[in-house]
C-alpha cells in the first residue's frame, strides 16, 4: 500500500468513525476467516418513498486497511439515495480484483456491511424488531500460518 | 457517574496526546504525569461503578487534537477538567469525590502556567530523528505505528476491563504487567508518531472486544496476535536495519518484550485451566 498524505489523513482521522444513537438500520460485514468485522449504522430520510442516507457511521474490529476503506466508502455514501448507494457498492465490489488480497477483503467487508445496513432498513419496514443484518465476505485475506499458541517455538 | 467515566476517559486521552505533541521537556513531564493521574481517576470511577452494580462501557466521543499551538490543546484540556468538576457532583463516594476535585483544581492551575509552544506533530514530515529511510521503509513504519498504537490502546482497555472484573490475584498481577507494558509501547509509538508529524488518537474500541465471554479463548487468540506482532517487529527491524541501526535495535527491543508477554499469557491460560480442573 502506498502511503500518501490522504491515506495518513484517513488513518489519523477516519471519516464517520463511531456509532449512531437510535440508528434506523445496522449492517455487519464479516470475514469468516479471521472474525474481523465492520458495523455500519445508518440514519435514513425518505423523500416521496425514496430512502436517502442522512447520516452514516462505522466501526471496525479489524486492521487499519479496513478503517481506511471505511473512511473512504462511508464518505462517498454520505447523503446519497439508496439507488446511488447500491451503485457505490457495485462499483466497489467490481474493483476488488485490482487490489491486493488484504485490501480487497477489507473493502469488500465495508461494502457488504453497507449493503447489509441498507437491506436491514428495507426489512424493518415489514418487521420493525428485525435485528441487524450480517453478510460474510467472499474475498480471502492474506493467509496467515496456523500456529498452536501454546506450543510454537520462538523464532527470535 | 457513567458520564463522569466517559468524560474522564476523554480527558485522559486528550492530556496524553498533549504530552506526546509537546517537545518541551517540562511541558511533556507535567502533561504525562497529569495524564497518568487522570487514568487513575478513570480506574477508581470504574471501580465505584462496579461496586454499585452500574453497567458501563468504554464508548466515548472522538477527540480532536489537530492544533498548531500547544496553548490551544491546553485550553481544551482545562475545559475538559472544568466539565469533570461539574459532573463530580454525582459522585457519592465523598473521599473519591474530594480526591478528584482537589486534583482537578491543582491540574487546572498548573496547566495554566505551562509555556506555549509550536506543535509540529501533525505536519506529516514522516521523518524520524533525521534517519534517511526509503519510501517503502517509511510507509511500512507509518502503517506499523498507526496499527500498533491502536492495538496498544486496545490492550490497555481490555486488560483493564478484565482486571476490574476479576478478584483473582494471580491473573490480576499478569493483567497489570500487560497494562503497564502497553502503556510504555503506546507512549513510545506515540512519541515516534508525533516526531513524524502523524500523531492520531486511537479509535474507539468496540464493546465486544473487552466484554469478553471466554477469557481462555481471548488469551489464546491474544498469544497468536503477539506472535504476529513479533513477526511484524522483526520485518520492520529488517526493513530499516540497513538505514538505521538505532531503529532496528528499537524494534528488536520491542520484539523481545513480546516474548515475556506471551509467556505471561501462557501462564494465565495454564492458571485458568488448573482452576477449571480444581472446580
Amino acid at each position: 500500500m502506498v502511503v500518501d498524505r490522504e491515506l495518513v489523513e484517513h488513518m489519523s482521522n477516519p471519516h464517520n468513525y463511531g456509532t449512531l444513537e437510535d440508528a434506523d438500520a445496522i449492517g455487519i460485514g464479516e470475514n469468516p476467516e479471521n472474525g474481523e468485522k465492520v458495523i455500519v449504522y445508518l440514519k435514513v430520510e425518505e423523500n416521496e418513498g425514496a430512502p436517502r442516507i442522512a447520516e452514516i457511521r462505522f466501526q471496525a474490529i479489524a486492521c487499519m486497511t479496513t478503517v481506511v476503506a471505511g473512511s473512504i466508502i462511508t464518505k462517498e455514501a454520505e447523503g446519497v439515495d439508496f439507488e446511488t448507494g447500491e451503485e457505490l457498492i457495485a462499483v466497489t465490489l467490481g474493483m476488488l480484483e485490482n487490489y491486493s488480497p488484504e485490501e480487497a477483503a477489507c473493502s469488500e467487508m465495508v461494502a457488504v456491511a453497507l449493503k447489509a445496513a441498507m437491506d436491514h432498513y428495507g426489512l424493518k419496514k415489514s418487521e420493525p424488531e428485525r435485528p441487524a443484518v450480517s453478510y460474510k465476505i467472499e474475498q480471502s485475506c492474506v493467509a496467515e500460518p496456523t500456529v498452536n499458541p501454546l506450543e510454537s517455538e520462538e523464532q527470535n | 457517574m457513567k458520564t463522569l467515566l466517559v468524560k474522564t476517559h476523554e480527558a485522559w486521552l486528550a492530556t496524553l496526546m498533549a504530552a506526546l505533541m509537546s517537545r518541551t521537556t517540562e511541558n511533556k513531564r507535567v502533561l504525562t504525569e497529569f495524564s497518568d493521574i487522570l487514568w487513575r481517576h478513570f480506574t477508581w470511577i470504574e471501580h465505584d461503578l462496579i461496586r454499585r452494580g452500574i453497567d458501563y462501557d468504554y464508548n466515548r466521543e472522538n477527540i480532536p487534537i489537530k492544533v498548531e499551538r500547544l496553548k490551544v490543546m491546553l485550553a481544551d484540556v482545562i475545559r475538559r477538567l472544568n466539565d469533570l468538576e461539574i459532573l463530580l457532583v454525582r459522585c457519592e463516594d465523598t473521599a473519591l469525590k474530594e480526591r478528584i476535585r482537589t486534583d482537578l483544581e491543582y491540574m487546572r492551575y498548573a496547566l495554566g502556567k505551562l509555556e506555549d509552544e509550536e506543535v509540529k506533530a501533525f505536519d506529516m514530515n514522516r521523518r524520524y530523528r533525521k534517519i534517511e529511510l526509503d519510501q517503502e521503509a517509511t510507509d511500512a513504519l507509518t502503517l506499523f505505528l498507526f496499527e500498533e498504537s491502536y492495538k496498544e490502546y486496545e490492550l490497555i482497555m481490555i486488560y483493564n476491563y478484565l482486571k476490574a472484573h476479576s478478584d483473582d490475584a494471580f491473573l490480576n498481577r499478569i493483567f497489570q504487567i500487560l497494562i503497564d507494558e502497553s502503556f510504555f509501547h503506546l507512549r513510545s509509538f506515540g512519541e515516534m508518531m508525533a516526531e513524524m508529524g502523524i500523531l492520531g488518537v486511537p479509535r474507539v474500541i468496540h464493546e465486544s472486544l473487552y466484554k469478553v465471554a471466554d477469557i481462555e479463548k481471548f488469551l489464546l487468540d491474544g498469544i497468536e496476535e503477539e506472535i504476529a506482532a513479533k513477526e511484524q517487529c522483526k520485518e520492520l527491524s529488517d526493513a530499516v536495519a540497513s538505514k538505521s541501526d538505532e531503529l532496528a535495535k528499537f524494534f528488536d527491543f520491542i520484539n523481545y518484550q513480546e516474548n515475556y508477554h506471551i509467556e505471561l499469557m501462557r501462564e494465565a491460560v495454564a492458571h485458568f485451566r488448573a482452576k477449571r480442573v480444581d472446580g
